[in-house]
């Protein structure tokens, strides 16, 4: 059960339950049912992830039709494209053929996947296949501008998928918690929808990815969230550095590899405890980190001319006892991630907070924040007793609010 | 004793008001009875000692001997060395003060300032305090609060009379929370505040604030050590002193994990955490003088390169492996 | 400038301009002398040519699947993250979308 993907879970089986996109759906199940003179052919265009491939099979499955796909990953060649696709051919065999069917549709996802040489007139065959068959032929495509698609487009339908909006991404988000069980913040929901860009399946992966049965998903689970894109190249990027023999390899490396500095920094940061088990090993490595780190911080954004220090402490870093190595698992995204909780406005409340204390106790603000907040944030869980503490303290209730729901270790 | 009542936390209700009433500090309290009857021969003075044993609360109290408890913030300007920008604030407010004050009251010739965490200025700026302190010493007198005498430059510390305040003595913080706890109607095993008090290591602040919270904890039901080990696990202000211990006791990674607690919890800043590095260091009973001394100039080179670099949790993770290192040179010497 | 996607007016405009904005997707109701949006597919098209006529910049209204109201997506919370704001489609208004607080799990 806890290997589902939930992609594919809650893939919509029914048109009505694909979100969004209803204009286009209303064109396509249109034109299914032939109520309009119409092209042999329909081209669903637009991003990945908004539900072209869903639209196609939730259709098959309430207008009763089978779908003989061909996708990206096959030749398509003249050859190879005649083989499938005409029906005398065909690979399902005839014997396949039930009664409840009312018939075929030839499905080609990612024709925009065609490329000019290799596929030998594939866009040809295609068009040939359209131009003499009678099954209904659906395409879909990302991105259906390209210059090798303008014959085939002139035979098509044309109806565009659009980027699937917040609200109603949230809403599937939500569906799905609800059907595992899963309790969390709005919040959380909030964070996943607006990070997909209008993309709904990394959506629900991303959902699935962060939630954990049993447990609340939290705003602040969210925010590893944001170095998605970044982890393929930081991987390879760490992958290699750990690997590398010499500190003249390692400056090379660094100086290829197109990942964020301070990202690399924290990256390396988090991995190499990880190498060394001796403790005077990992200070000597730490301490090259730092170094390079105090580079980092004096290039700010114009001194780029001391990025060689930067590297040149990281590479001493990475040559510190190569003896001793074992090989270990990466920590890939960092660990750090976990201080954005800390925004600016949360620094805010909790200074303006304790200047609030610190006036009332005689104490500094670090002391407040040392000696008092731990204890006050259990204090005020306690609603009855704590009513007149919080007034005392002139404390406002989004303050209260935010004390008390300081996490515990 | 004379109890605030509306102060609600219980550190300030029961904040001593008048000399008499400190806690456990008898030998100071004498010696300055001796100056509440002549004020005008009144030094500055200073006040050094660790955290929670009366300090502040002795200051105030001066406070309110010399100008009575309804006027003395008329008289008397709080200061704290860490809260101000810089001296130029410091100065500031206390040429203010001299001027908007009343001089003088009664047979006390002088304002009172009180100034916090003085061990926490720079070098320059000390010297700039002493200068303040001669340019103001007709209308003004201070009271310098630290934790630390040594970290106060001489000019200062010779033109004070020094109070050195000694650890609480563990019976009398007993007793002083078992009254507070009658006075609040706290149903609180003995073993419950005993407990209580050897968590607090000294510092009374500590202990009242968990007696308070372990009070406000299960509503209305006694107070027993289950609950007050509950309590002290959850509020873990001690959080910085565990990261040390494990870092020097050569679990790196969970120190490191416990270092990210801190910051993602408070919300602590990297120079703050090494602020109370250096305050746990200083306690650490087993380590030797000379190796401290070590370590704590090397907790003043990450302070530094803090400053200067990009990454804090970088700099406090190098820094914690150095504390590894020299656990393990402690180790192999024992 | 908000159009209400099920019909709005629009300043009188030339025969090859109205047959232009017909085959980008308008439909026009001769009876209520509205226009409305019919086929999407060339919708960043069509608004484009209604700001040229209008001569100003167009958002068109969003109906919500739930309550059916009509709403702009300059009232929505996430406008700013939003991939296709701006473009009458069907979405969910922000008070259908979270109606009740959700009760959070005790911390302590």
């Amino acid at each position: 059960m806890k290997n589902d993907l939930w992609v594919e879970k809650y893939r919509p089986t029914s048109i009505k339950d694909i979100i969004g996109n209803e204009e286009a759906k209303t064109v396509f199940t249109e034109w299914l049912e032939n109520k309009r003179p119409t092209k042999k052919a329909v081209l669903l265009y637009g991003p990945p992830g908004v539900g072209k491939t869903t639209l196609v099979n939730a259709a098959a499955n309430e207008y009763k039709f089978r779908i003989i796909e061909m996708n990206a990953s096959d030749t398509r060649s003249e050859k190879a494209v005649n083989r499938i696709a005409n029906p005398a051919t065909s690979f399902t065999g005839l014997d396949k053929f039930s009664s409840e069917i009312k018939g075929n549709m030839l499905f080609m996802d990612e024709v925009d996947g065609i490329a000019g040489n290799e596929d030998r007139g594939g866009v040809n065959a295609i068009i040939k296949i359209i131009e003499n068959t009678r099954t209904p032929i659906i395409m879909a495509a990302n991105d259906c501008e390209l210059e090798k698609l303008r014959p085939l487009k002139k035979l098509c339908l044309l109806i565009r998928f659009q980027q699937t909006r917040i609200p109603l991404i949230i809403m599937a988000l939500k569906k799905i918690c609800e059907q595992e069980h899963i309790t969390y913040e709005f919040a959380a929901l909030e964070k996943i929808a607006t990070n997909s860009q209008g993309d709904v399946r990394s959506a629900i992966n991303d959902l699935q990815g962060l939630s954990e049965e049993g447990k609340t998903l939290t705003e602040q689970d969210t925010l590893a969230l944001g170095s998605r894109s970044k982890d393929i190249s930081m991987y390879d990027t760490l992958k290699s550095y750990f690997a590398t023999k010499n500190i003249a390899e390692a400056v090379s490396l660094l100086n290829f590899s197109n990942v964020e500095y301070d990202d690399l920094l924290m990256a390396i940061g988090d991995n190499i405890p990880r190498r060394h088990s001796n403790p005077v090993d990992l200070a000597e490595a730490y301490n090259y980190l730092s170094q390079a780190d105090v580079f980092r911080g004096k290039i700010g954004t114009e001194n780029w001319h001391l990025l060689k220090y930067v590297y040149n402490n990281l590479a001493q870093a990475a040559a510190v006892n190569p003896e001793s190595y074992k090989p270990f698992e990466f920590i890939s995204p960092p660990i750090r991630v976990i201080t954005l909780f800390w925004t600016k406005s949360k620094r805010t409340m909790l200074n303006s907070i304790c200047t609030k204390i610190s006036a009332q106790c005689h104490i500094s603000k670090y002391e407040t924040k040392m000696i008092y907040i731990p204890y006050l944030r259990l204090m005020l869980q306690q609603k009855k007793k704590a009513n007149t503490l919080i007034k005392w303290l002139k404390l406002t209730s989004e303050e209260v609010t935010f004390l008390t729901s300081l996490k515990m270790f | 004793m004379v109890v605030n009542e509306e102060a609600l936390m219980w550190v300030e209700k029961y904040r001593p008001k008048i000399l008499r009433d400190v806690v456990d500090q008898h030998d100071i309290v004498e010696s300055l009875k001796a100056f509440m009857k002549n004020p005008k021969v009144m030094p500055h003075l200073m006040f050094a000692g660790i955290p929670g044993t009366g300090k502040t609360t002795t200051a105030l109290c001066i406070a309110h001997e010399l100008f009575g408890i309804q006027n003395w913030r008329n008289f008397t300007l709080e200061l704290n060395a860490s809260d101000e920008r810089g001296i130029d604030t410091v100065r500031e407010r206390v040429k203010d003060f001299s001027r908007y004050s009343r001089g003088a009251f009664g047979d006390v010739p002088f304002a009172l300032i009180i100034l916090d965490e003085c061990d926490q200025m720079t070098g320059p700026a000390q010297t700039a305090l002493r200068r303040i302190m001669e340019t103001s010493s007709r209308t003004s007198r201070f009271i310098l609060i630290c934790n630390q005498s040594s970290k106060i430059i001489e000019p200062i510390q010779s033109r004070c009379a020094i109070f050195r305040f000694s650890r609480l003595d563990r019976t009398a913080m007993i007793e002083h929370l078992k009254d507070i706890a009658k006075k609040e109607k706290v149903d609180i095993s003995v073993e419950a505040v005993e407990r209580i008090v050897d968590y607090a290591e000294g510092d009374l602040r500590h202990a009242i604030n968990a007696l308070q919270t372990a009070a406000a904890y299960k509503d209305g039901s006694p107070v027993d050590e289950r609950i007050v080990s509950q309590i002290i696990g959850e509020a873990s202000p001690k959080q910085v002193q565990l990261m040390l211990n494990k870092a020097i006791n050569g679990d790196f990674i969970e120190a490191r994990r416990v270092m990210y607690d801190i910051i993602g919890t408070y919300g602590f800043s990297g120079t703050e955490i090494i602020r109370q590095m250096q305050k746990e260091l200083f306690k650490i009973s087993y380590i030797p003088p000379e190796q401290k001394a070590e370590l704590s100039n090397i907790i003043g080179e990450y302070d530094y390169r803090l400053t200067q670099g990009a990454n804090s949790d970088l700099q406090l993770s190098a820094l914690l492996a150095q504390f590894a290192k020299a656990g393990k040179a402690l180790g192999e010497n024992s | 400038m908000l159009l209400n996607k099920k019909g709005f007016k629009l300043p009188r405009v030339e025969k090859e301009k109205f047959i232009t904005l017909i085959r980008l997707g308008l439909e026009y109701d001769n009876q209520k002398m509205l226009f409305s949006v019919k086929n999407y597919n060339n919708i960043n098209q069509l608004r484009d040519t209604l700001q040229d006529i209008l001569k100003s910049e167009i958002s068109f209204t969003q109906t919500c699947n739930i309550c059916n109201i009509d709403f702009g997506c300059s009232t929505c919370k996430y406008a700013k993250a939003c991939p296709t704001k701006d473009l009458p489609f069907s979405c969910v208004c922000n008070q259908c979308l979270r109606p009740k607080k959700q009760i959070q799990q005790q911390l302590f």
